[in-house]
């Protein structure tokens, strides 16, 4: 079996690999005959569920950094932070370092997250001519390190239950946060759903190589 | 009959469904899809009573873990504590119950799910395989695993714990507790557990029989 001169997809020579259980089963079986679960050569409604869902994470992804995610009393002066204006009070009370992994979980991951699911799915559904290999290397980043968002949530929710002592010092999540868990979920959900194996059969006439 | 012409020998790609020969493989080496780098199989090697200490240290530690605080916070004579429990409540108590949500299922559900599941399975693949009823369990147990790997994410809170030390040190003092030491145990069994886990030897002990 070379895979340099020709790939043999399991789909032409009549089998599926479960997506649940990676067994391998005849194209023709309706159930995985190890876990039960149904199999499908392709699933292509796959694509426009990840579509959906990553057009509605994109449109939240704007009231999750417009609007303030944090409400901070000190003193009785109140600060009402949204994502990057927190990022950079950080930065100026000189916490570096901190700022830098806000700045990376918070809006580096989100926006390549979305641009990158946005760049991979209109590769499958138009067929660009982008190397199909930087795009699966993409995806599976995008996969590893998209839960990392998560980190401001447990920050947030960590801050929210130990500052509480009213005018002298408190910290209250706001609106953005639940637009920010949206998008998280949404775009984890997007690229969950998603069959990768639909990229590999609509480019194979073009861009192979690279 | 079907099932037996099979060519087990083969692999298909589950990102790609590129057909891959297979080969045995040296102690701790994966196999990687040739064409698009994904996982394609592992070192058959998964040991069950490795795990079951594993599972056994995380489930006695996850209690703790939960009900002692992880933080605590001194501001002008006052103390406050804060459970992981507490933290999601806090959110969720001021309307923001998605966020409330998403916290207790990352931290807390999630991961002691795991736990209990991966033990359930040890459990059952030691003593009670043949039996139908458990076999079923199984699957099911098998079936939800990687969702539930995919949702603890104890890692992301042991960081989230420290960034939040460095972002209050500027108002306050904030002590570490015995939450924090059972919870950074915990972090580093479930990521030692989840290390040793391989679903496909798991899915492979159903052919045997
Ligand atoms: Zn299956
Ligand atoms: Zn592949």
């Amino acid at each position: 079996m070379n895979s340099k001169k020709a790939a043999v997809q399991g789909q032409s020579l009549g089998l599926t690999c479960c997506q649940t259980c990676q067994n391998l089963c005849p194209s023709t079986d309706e159930c995985c005959n190890r876990c039960g679960q149904r199999i499908a050569a392709r699933d292509v409604t796959s694509l426009q569920k990840s579509w959906a869902l990553l057009i509605t994470a994109a449109i939240l992804l704007f009231p999750a950094n417009l609007y303030p995610i944090t409400i901070m009393t000190s003193q009785g002066q109140v600060r009402r932070d949204t994502i990057f204006s927190g990022i950079n009070h950080l930065i100026q009370l000189d916490l570096l370092p901190i700022a830098i992994i806000l700045f990376t979980a918070s809006i580096l991951v989100p926006m390549l997250k979305i641009v990158g699911l946005g760049i991979y799915l209109m590769a499958i559904s138009y067929e660009l001519p982008i190397s199909k290999k930087k795009l699966m290397a993409g995806f599976h980043i995008i996969e590893w390190i998209g839960r990392w968002s998560m980190l401001d949530l447990f920050v947030i929710s960590i801050t929210a239950a130990l500052v509480n002592m009213g005018q002298l010092l408190d910290a209250k999540p706001a609106p953005a946060a639940t637009a920010f868990a949206l998008v998280i979920l949404l775009t984890q959900l997007a690229a969950k759903v998603l069959d990768t194996r639909l990229l590999w059969d609509r480019l194979e006439s073009k861009d192979d190589r690279n | 009959m079907d099932k037996d012409e099979l060519d087990k020998s083969i692999v298909l790609c589950r990102a790609c469904d590129l057909a891959v020969r297979k080969r045995a493989l040296p102690t701790g080496v994966r196999a990687l899809c040739p064409r698009c780098h994904t996982n394609l199989y592992d070192t058959p090697y998964c040991s069950i009573n490795g795990m079951l200490a594993l599972c056994l240290t995380a489930l006695f530690l996850y209690f703790p873990a939960n009900f002692y605080p992880v933080l605590e916070l001194h501001f002008l004579g006052s103390v406050r504590t804060t459970t992981i429990i507490e933290g999601a409540m806090s959110v969720a108590d001021q309307g923001y119950w998605i966020v409330g949500i998403a916290v207790l299922t990352a931290a807390v559900i999630a991961p002691g799910l795991l736990i209990a599941s991966v033990l359930a399975q040890i459990l059952i693949v030691k003593y009670q395989l043949n039996n139908p009823f458990f076999r079923d369990i199984y699957k099911r147990l098998l079936r939800y695993h990687g969702l539930l790997s995919q949702l603890t994410m104890l890692e992301i809170y042991m960081i989230s714990i420290f960034v939040s030390v460095f972002q209050l040190s500027d108002y306050t003092d904030l002590y570490f507790g015995i939450g924090t030491f059972c919870f950074s145990v915990l972090f580093v069994m479930v990521i030692f557990l989840q290390r040793e886990y391989d679903i496909e030897h798991m899915w492979s002990v159903l052919d045997e029989q």
